[in-house]
Order: C-alpha cells, then structure tokens, then sequence
C-alpha cells in the first residue's frame, strides 16, 4: 500500500531541488512556498518599506538560476537570505545614487507613510519598528536574523558575510540597544 | 537590576523561543531565568520582535513560480553553439588538409633526393638522357644509353641491364662518365643544371 500524502515524510529541500532539475515544477512552488515568507520577514525587518514581494521574487529567479552552485554545505534558507541580502544591497545603492541626482518630492514622503500606516497598524509593532531602526545596518540584519528567524551565529555570519565572533557581539549590542530603547518608550 | 554575565545563557534566549534547544539546555535556560531578572526582560524584548515580523506582506507563490524558469533554459552549455561547431570543422579540415599536404611533399622530396630509392626503382623510372644532357655530336646513341643508364653511378654499378651493353656502347658510356665530377656534391644536381652546363 502506498503511502498517503498526508503520511509522507517532508522532503528535504535537497530532494526537492533535485526534483525541480528533473523537470517537476511543483518542487518549485513546495521550495518557494516553504521559505518565501522568511525572506519577507527578512526583508522588511531589514528595514525594506517597499517592493518586498519583488525583491523575494528576484531572490528566487537568482537563485533558481544558479542553483547548481549550491552545495548544500549551509542550509537553503541561509543562501537564499545571503542572495536577499545581496539585493537589498544593490538596492539601497541604486536608491542612494537616484536621491544624488534626483531631489526628493513631497509626495515621496507622503507615499512611504502611506505604506507604512498599511504595514504597521498597532502601536507595539511601531515601538519594535523603531526600535529597530535605531541600529547600524548591520546590527539589524544579525539581530532579527537570529530573534526572527532563530538562525544560529554560524549561519549569521556567512548571511553577513563576516565571522562568528562579530556577529555575536552585534546581536549583545543590538538587544541592549533595542531594549533600552522599548524601556525609555 | 543588575546586568547578567552568562552570555552563553543569553545567546541561548532565541533558541528558547524558537524551540531548538535541547532537554538539557532548555532545563539550563529555565532554571537560569527564574533567578536572572535581566534575562527574563530580554526574552520579552526577543519575544516581542519576534511576534512583530509577522507584518510582512503575504508573498504570492504561484506569481514568484511563472517567473523561474525551466532548468534546462536556465543552464545552457550542453550543446556547442552551432556556430562554434562549425568553426571547430573547419579547424579539423585545415589541420587534415596541412598534415596530408605537407606529409605527401616531404615524401615525393625524400623519393626524388634518396640514392638508395633511385637505385632501387629500376631503369624505367630513371631514363633520363644523360647523354642528350651532355653531348650534342652523338645524339642517336646517347639517346640509347640514356635510355638504360641510371644518373648515379652506385646505380650505374647496380643495374642489371648494363651487361646487355654492347663494347661500343659501354666505351661511350665510359667516356660520358669521365665527364662527370670526381666528388659527387652533397645534393644530386637536378638535371637541368646538367643540361645548361654543357649543351648550351
């Protein structure tokens, strides 16, 4: 008797990768189902206000596209992040080199806090939204890294693209930083 | 409150959270907790951002799966270009062409230049008139010596047919030989140059 779907084992993201290079595109959708909501919580607590939905499609297009080069020594979750972040990046620099030539409009302002009514609507998350935005960008990304996302110092760090070391003193600085900020609120 | 020192406990605070830490260290971490008011203030700054990420936007999977595409359009390479192929054909044709070309001069040059190869070859390959080459006055015999005289003479000494020779054949074939260079030079001269020499 065969198995029912309900009582099959999870696949691993490794067997499901094979299956999509073997031409099944419903791994596809189980992988991108599986992680493209942590790519989200990434990628807006990382400070991204706009545009998230298109940056966790860009990261999958790439890194579908160049998912030969993974090896599996880390998990996918943790090189889909490093491809996220990498975006990000490019982003904020593209965006900063546009506010060099271009001067911003009044209704820029307006729009962003348009968005981010949508976005935050009770005053705790705000608190947190703030709190979190009084880091370094770093700082940031380590802290809800491992808060939001419970990726291990390791893992952190290869994101981050520094060592393990660093990426602890960044979350210690980070929390004391994001408390002291919620306690004087 | 004082400030707590166990940074291992402290770093362990989000894997509480997130359910990853073991019986014994999830044990360690509740026993530390219940004394360590800093601890207990900063699992709530964790559990408090945590619950905060829920707020970002719900992701379309099915719109992020149409833009991936099929593997095998992703990952070219497999097959050359059609245009390389065709230069790689042409490369192999100019290198054949330049091996069998070059190959079949140096052999003919070898046939033409080695005494051993023209001696062995026999009469009929090299009736060369060698009298007609070097006197005018007795062109009807020279053209029957030249027709069975080798140019060399090992192929002179070599060749069977000159005892068919007549005595007046082989004393004008002696004297044509008195004419010759007493050392041989390093290259056989073409005939040619045989010819220009004497008969001119």
């Amino acid at each position: 008797m065969t198995p029912s779907p309900q009582s099959r084992p999870e696949e691993t993201d490794m067997e499901l990768i094979n299956r999509w290079k073997a031409g099944d595109s419903r791994a596809a959708t189980r992988l991108v189902g599986r992680h493209s909501q942590a790519l989200a919580r990434f990628a807006a607590s990382a400070g991204e206000r706009e545009g998230i939905e298109e940056l966790v499609q860009d990261t999958f297009v790439r890194a579908f596209a160049s998912l030969d080069s993974f090896r599996g020594e880390s998990s996918l979750r943790t090189w889909l992040f490093t491809i996220e972040r990498r975006l990000m990046l490019d982003r904020r620099r593209a965006e900063r080199r546009s506010r060099e030539t271009v001067p911003v409009q009044e209704s820029d302002h307006v729009s962003e806090y348009g968005a981010l009514d949508g976005l935050i609507a009770e005053e705790a998350q705000e608190r947190v939204r703030k709190s979190l935005d009084a880091l370094s960008p770093t700082q940031r990304e380590v802290f809800t890294l491992r808060v939001q996302q419970g990726l291990s110092y390791k893992e952190i760090a290869e994101v981050v693209g520094s060592t393990e070391g660093a990426a602890r003193v960044h979350y210690h600085n980070a929390i004391r930083t994001v408390k002291e900020f919620l306690r004087d609120e | 409150m004082n400030k707590c020192i166990d940074t291992e406990i402290q770093e362990m605070l989000p894997d509480l959270l997130h359910g990853s830490l073991d019986g014994h260290e999830r044990q360690r971490v509740a026993a530390h907790l219940a004394t360590c008011e800093s601890c207990r203030e900063d699992l709530d700054v964790i559990r408090t951002v945590k619950g905060a990420a829920v707020f970002a936007p719900a992701i379309d999977v099915d719109r992020v799966v149409r833009q991936i595409p099929p593997y095998r359009m992703i990952v070219p390479g497999v097959e050359q270009p059609t245009r390389t192929r065709i230069v790689s054909w042409l490369v192999a044709a100019a290198v054949i062409l330049a091996v069998v070309g070059g190959g079949s001069v140096l052999i003919s040059k070898q046939l033409k230049t080695t005494p051993a190869a023209i001696a062995t070859a026999g009469p009929e390959s090299v009736k060369v008139p060698i009298a007609t080459t070097t006197r005018n006055d007795s062109q009807a015999t020279a053209t029957n010596v030249g027709s069975l005289a080798p140019t060399h003479p090992r192929a002179l000494a070599l060749s069977s047919d000159i005892d068919n020779l007549s005595d007046g054949n082989l004393r004008q074939l002696m004297n044509d030989m008195n004419q010759f260079d007493v050392l041989p030079a390093a290259e056989p001269e073409p005939v040619i140059a045989v010819d220009s020499g004497d008969s001119l």
